[in-house]
């Protein structure tokens, strides 16, 4: 292993080691909290920057469990960036309790370092381990908040499933193994697509369903909407962004080089799972009054929108995908930036009338939740449009046209009620009184910081997405030419 | 498909013979109802109320740092008995585990997770400034 | 460049009026007015530059390009083009956009910079409808117009906004995903016949498709711009939307909105899918008989004077359907024409119904009457638009009416003869409208103050324009004939 081989490693390294020097800092500082966050942050930032450095040496292996090429660097830029983005609303959000709440930020950077270890990995070793160092730390996050008895429920509930969901897991990656004899995530793919045998596709068959927990795709999807609203606001953005964009990352490198998705009974499996889930997603999110239910719905319709992408494989699904979660991401993130910074500690701000009159006292935030909002339904100069575009452009040039217009009816039914909390924002807050406060608190800054620049980035991205996505399809070119070189 | 198949047949089996079992004991074994049937046995003397009590929850953590810490030992044990093939590499990588280990022993220990009782916690807190 | 200008400046007045306009409420309105007003000093300049000959086409028919790439990954470009056909259009966005500014100058007190904000940016989005020439920009100011008109509705509004917001928005939006499908679907034909990943339309016209995909493809565009129109079956949103609109809200959607659907049918339907809607002309003629019936009929028996107008809508633009799938020369002048002339004379008329809400806080019509004598300078303008409305002599519409009428006798006699019944419904639902709002006694409007002087001003230059097109309309359908000669010699039809 040459000395560019472990630079190669830098990112994982620095995120590894910063976690340590977090929770150093949690036993060893005068001021835990603050230190606990700045050392988080550092470590992440470094962890970031040491991905320029990286990159030149891309692609390469690193022993049997790593891939590090320009699609893994890519994948962990997003993660590392959502969880910058989560810390910086998390800072007032957690601040109250501040003696005991600094761990948040050693257990989200293990927690991102199990989306980067997850987008990386090549062997179904790796991919197990990487899931598992994303979900232990998850089940705190979730219930972070002692106090509330609903999130100690539901990071139960998650622990359950998040369980019951690695079982299958594992027990789809033995029956492959069985047949395969190779842990290695490429091989395996390729002779599951040759020789579709009964083992195989039975172990395929449980891996997609421990696969589909993670994503809270329908048929999978009915933890979501009590999770996201349990959990703490950044928690939330966490598990709505990082962690399901690291699967689905991970659901591309293992599927798409091998053509399952885009051809076989596979094809057809995630072809249905896509519809049901934009359908079932959509649908519930209509009458819904809690926003962060109703982002927990409107995920499990996005997951299915980047399902269409997934099945039209091939370099166009693969970009497309990418793309889509980058879209996808700043618009959460901004959503929940949103949601974070208008908590108080006495009260999450959940419920779709607490937003009634924002646009008020807080022109700006209004704003920015507006272009977050109308990013997620997919309407133009925000990044959702483009998003959506390169998702059609994929599907119809894969001739899914059935799936494709049944995206596009979706995102009108999503409109609907998008547009009802929009309109909410603009409404005056008088009417009833219950639940909009009326002396606003000011939005605390570092969460106003994440929130705006979240909103350029959507409005940027919305623009001018032409270096993005020539980025992200060279990239996304790279997995295909790189699954074929390992072969 | 063959050793499926038998897998298949030995779950049926299986099923079928505890089935039976169960099944006949219903029906053969006797059944009745007293006063004390319904309590535990406890070699002929009444128990005296309820199981449920309050643990401290000390005992709870020192059981799972002994399995935390027990399992690191397991990883120690794993790579001794292949030290020589594994060569500097995987030295590194063990060393690199180890001292993680001890980074979470270290925390714990500051942190006050070993003092043991609820009046050397509030000392520990107050000593901190809490 | 220049044509960017048409874009980018209502987008720059509306970003200015909304960060100068939250101090004092008047910024906005003079930032907004004043965009407005120097694209149409643009437009009429260009309008001058070709009627006058200076202005030559570059390329084909159109006078002015200007491109640059946007996303070459995907080979998409900001490319505008500027013919006769848009140009009409974009001088009628400016003149109504003024019209609108004017027309909310006193009933818009609340948010006045938000709402000149949405105001500019539903403007660049029509602008930017008319003029790009790459299908994928089309689609994306196709539904960047939808949000701040929605906006405008549902913050604006009357009683009903927030419903008649969502129904408008979901409406569109269907028919606005549908083209977008489609036009990806024409990219990649094309792509795949040719090898080029292009989203231009001058490049992607005569791209070769069996009848089957063309015929999909072309109902994809033909649903966008049919909810727009709107065609008969697909109108269900305009009654609504149109009555709980603010004034300016109306005046753009009737004005503007509903030209775009017009417009995309006669620049996109027809010459990107030539069979296609040749075979589907009759099912078309048809809807667009439908909509002048049930338009006629359903304004006919409306009690609230905004609704009726909105009515009228559904009824005129049948005509332009009508007109559109005649295929040939004067049916499609005679559609050119009518748009133009029922933006000006719908939009004046909601302007008109707007000063009179404002007055007496109600639109039915059996409160109103005797207005006449009340205030005769509404007296005076309401005449002269219910003129134009039922199609007199001397006013834009009926010039537009008559070449369509004209055009579809030649391309089915029984279509233009059902067709034709519709102008009695035109003259009945008027002078009905007319004689209650402004005839008879009543004693709701004893008090009413008469039109003030920015209504007068907005409401004169449309009609003087409405005139200008009933009297010469030689200009309008010379500019507009060697864009519409272009497209028709891709349709082969008889000129």
């Amino acid at each position: 292993m040459s000395a560019s081989g472990y630079l190669g490693l830098l990112p994982l390294a620095i995120l590894a080691g910063s976690a340590i020097l977090v929770l150093f800092g949690l036993a060893f500082a005068r001021q835990r909290y603050e230190t606990a966050f700045a050392l988080s942050m550092a470590g992440l930032v470094a962890a970031l920057a040491s991905l320029f450095f990286a990159w030149t040496g891309a692609p390469q292996r690193f022993t049997a469990l790593l891939v590090l090429d320009h699609f893994a660097y890519l994948s962990m830029a997003l993660s590392i960036g959502a969880t910058i983005v989560v810390e910086f609303m998390s800072f007032a959000y957690f601040r109250a309790r501040r003696e005991e709440n600094g761990e948040f930020y050693f257990l989200l950077q293990l927690a991102c370092l199990g989306c980067a270890v997850l987008a990386s990995s090549s062997s179904f070793a790796s991919f197990f381990l990487g899931l598992e160092l994303l979900s232990t730390p998850l089940f705190t996050l979730i219930g972070y908040r002692r106090e509330r008895e609903a999130g100690l429920r539901s990071a139960f509930m998650y622990l359950i499933l998040a369980g019951v969901s690695s079982a299958f897991l594992l027990f789809g990656m033995a029956l492959v193994y069985l047949e395969t004899g190779s842990l290695d995530i490429t091989t395996a793919a390729r002779a599951a697509s040759g020789s579709a045998s009964f083992t195989v596709l039975a172990g395929l068959a449980l891996m997609t369903v421990g696969i589909g927990f993670k994503l809270a795709v329908a048929p999978f999807h009915v933890w979501t909407p009590d999770i996201y609203d349990a959990a703490p606001a950044p928690a939330t953005a966490f598990i709505a962004t990082a962690s399901k964009g690291a699967m689905a990352i991970l659901l591309v490198r293992f599927f798409a080089p091998a053509g399952i998705a885009g051809a076989g009974p596979f094809a057809w499996i995630f072809a249905a799972i896509a519809g049901i889930s934009m359908f079932t997603g959509n649908i519930l999110a209509l009458r819904e009054g809690n926003l962060k239910r109703l982002l927990a719905y409107s995920s499990i319709a996005h997951l299915g929108y980047i399902l269409v992408a997934f099945v039209a494989s091939g370099n166009q699904g693969s970009a497309a995908v990418s793309f889509y979660l980058v879209a996808y991401f700043v618009s959460n993130l901004a959503a929940f930036a949103a949601v974070a910074g208008l908590s108080t500690n006495e009260a999450e701000a959940d419920s779709i009338e607490h937003y009634r009159g924002l646009a008020k006292g807080h022109p700006w935030a209004a704003a920015a939740l507006t272009a977050s909002l109308l990013s997620l339904a997919g309407l133009p100069l925000t990044a959702g449009f483009m998003g959506k575009f390169v998702i059609f452009e994929a599907g119809a040039g894969a001739f899914l046209w059935v799936l494709v217009v049944i995206l596009a009816v979706n995102s009108t039914i999503s409109i609907f009620y998008y547009l009802r909390v929009v309109s909410a924002l603009y409404r005056p807050a008088s009417e009833a009184g219950t639940g909009s406060m009326s002396p606003r608190p000011a939005m605390p800054a570092l969460a106003a910081i994440a929130l705006a620049a979240m909103a350029i980035a959507i409005i940027v991205i919305g623009a001018m997405p032409g270096s993005l996505m020539a980025f992200i399809r060279e990239v996304a070119r790279d997995i295909a030419s790189n699954a074929a070189a390992a072969l | 498909m063959n050793g499926l198949g038998s897998l298949a047949l030995y779950l049926v089996v299986v099923v079928a013979i505890v089935g039976f079992i169960m099944v006949l004991t219903h029906l053969l074994g006797e059944r009745h109802s007293q006063r004390g049937t319904a309590v535990p046995y406890e070699s002929g003397i009444f128990p005296t109320g309820s199981a449920r009590i309050r643990f401290p929850s000390d005992f709870y953590l020192v059981a799972m740092f002994f399995v935390v810490f027990d399992v690191a030992a397991v990883y120690l044990f794993a790579w001794a008995v292949a030290a020589r093939e594994l060569g500097w590499a995987g030295y590194a990588a063990i060393l690199v585990f180890s001292l993680e280990t001890i980074a979470g022993l270290a925390y714990l220990w500051k942190m006050g997770a070993f003092d043991w009782g609820a009046r050397r916690k509030r000392e520990h807190l107050e000593r901190h400034g809490y | 460049m220049m044509l960017a200008l048409f874009i980018v400046l209502p987008l720059v007045c509306g970003f200015a009026a909304w960060i100068l306009g939250s101090r004092g409420s008047t910024a906005g309105r003079w930032i907004s007015l004043a965009g407005n007003a120097f694209n149409l000093v643009l437009a009429a300049w260009l309008w001058i530059a070709q009627a006058s000959g200076s202005l030559v086409p570059v390329e084909g028919t159109w006078l002015a390009l200007s491109s640059m790439p946007w996303i070459p990954a995907y080979g998409i470009s900001f490319t505008l083009g500027l013919d006769g056909l848009s140009l009409l259009f974009v001088a009628l966005t400016s003149l109504l956009g003024i019209a609108a500014v004017l027309a909310s100058w006193k009933g818009i007190q609340e948010k006045v910079a938000f709402f000149h904000f949405c105001l500019c940016l539903v403007l660049a989005g029509i602008n930017g409808v008319f003029l790009s020439i790459d299908l994928f920009l089309f689609a994306f100011m196709w539904e960047l117009m939808l949000i701040p008109m929605y906006f405008l509705i549902d913050i604006w509004g009357h009683e009903g906004r927030h419903r008649a917001a969502l129904k408008f928005f979901l409406f569109t939006q269907i028919g606005g995903l549908l083209m977008f499908v489609a036009i990806i679907g024409l990219y990649l034909a094309h792509a795949a016949a040719t090898g080029l990943r292009t989203f231009d339309y001058r490049l992607l016209l005569g791209t070769a498709l069996d009848p089957t995909r063309g015929m999909l493809l072309m109902l994809g565009f033909f649903a966008a711009f049919a909810v727009k129109l709107p065609a008969f079956p697909l109108h269900a949103w305009l009654p609504d939307a149109h009555t709980e609109a603010p004034t300016a809200g109306s005046v753009i959607l009737a004005g503007l909105l509903l030209k775009t659907g017009g417009y995309g049918l006669i620049r996109f339907v027809l010459p990107l899918f030539p069979e296609a809607s040749r075979s589907f002309a009759p099912i078309a003629m048809w809807i667009g008989v439908a909509g002048i019936i049930y338009g006629g009929f359903m304004a006919f028996s409306q009690t609230d004077m905004k609704r009726l107008v909105a009515y009228t809508s559904v009824s005129h633009l049948g005509f332009v359907l009508l007109g559109v799938f005649a295929f040939n020369v004067q049916a499609l002048n005679g559609a050119v024409i009518q748009m133009l002339s029922h933006g000006l004379s719908t939009g004046a008329l909601f302007i008109l119904v707007g000063s009179l809400q404002d007055r007496l806080h109600t639109r039915e019509l059996s409160r109103m009457g005797g207005l006449w004598s009340a205030a005769p300078k509404f007296g005076a303008f309401g005449l002269v638009l219910t003129l134009a409305l039922l199609g007199l002599p001397g006013f834009g519409n009926f010039i537009g009416e008559f070449l369509v009428l004209l055009g579809a006798y030649r391309a089915s006699v029984s279509v233009a003869v059902v067709a034709a019944i519709g102008l009695v419904f035109a003259m009945v639902y008027s002078l009905r409208m007319y004689q209650l709002a402004f005839h008879g006694e009543s004693s709701d409007t004893k008090e009413v103050r008469d039109l003030g002087a920015i209504e007068i001003a907005a409401l004169g230059a449309m009609i003087i324009a409405l005139f200008w097109l009933g009297i010469f309309p030689q200009g309008a359908m010379d500019a507009a004939s060697r864009a519409l000669g272009g497209i028709l010699g891709i349709l082969g039809g008889t000129a």
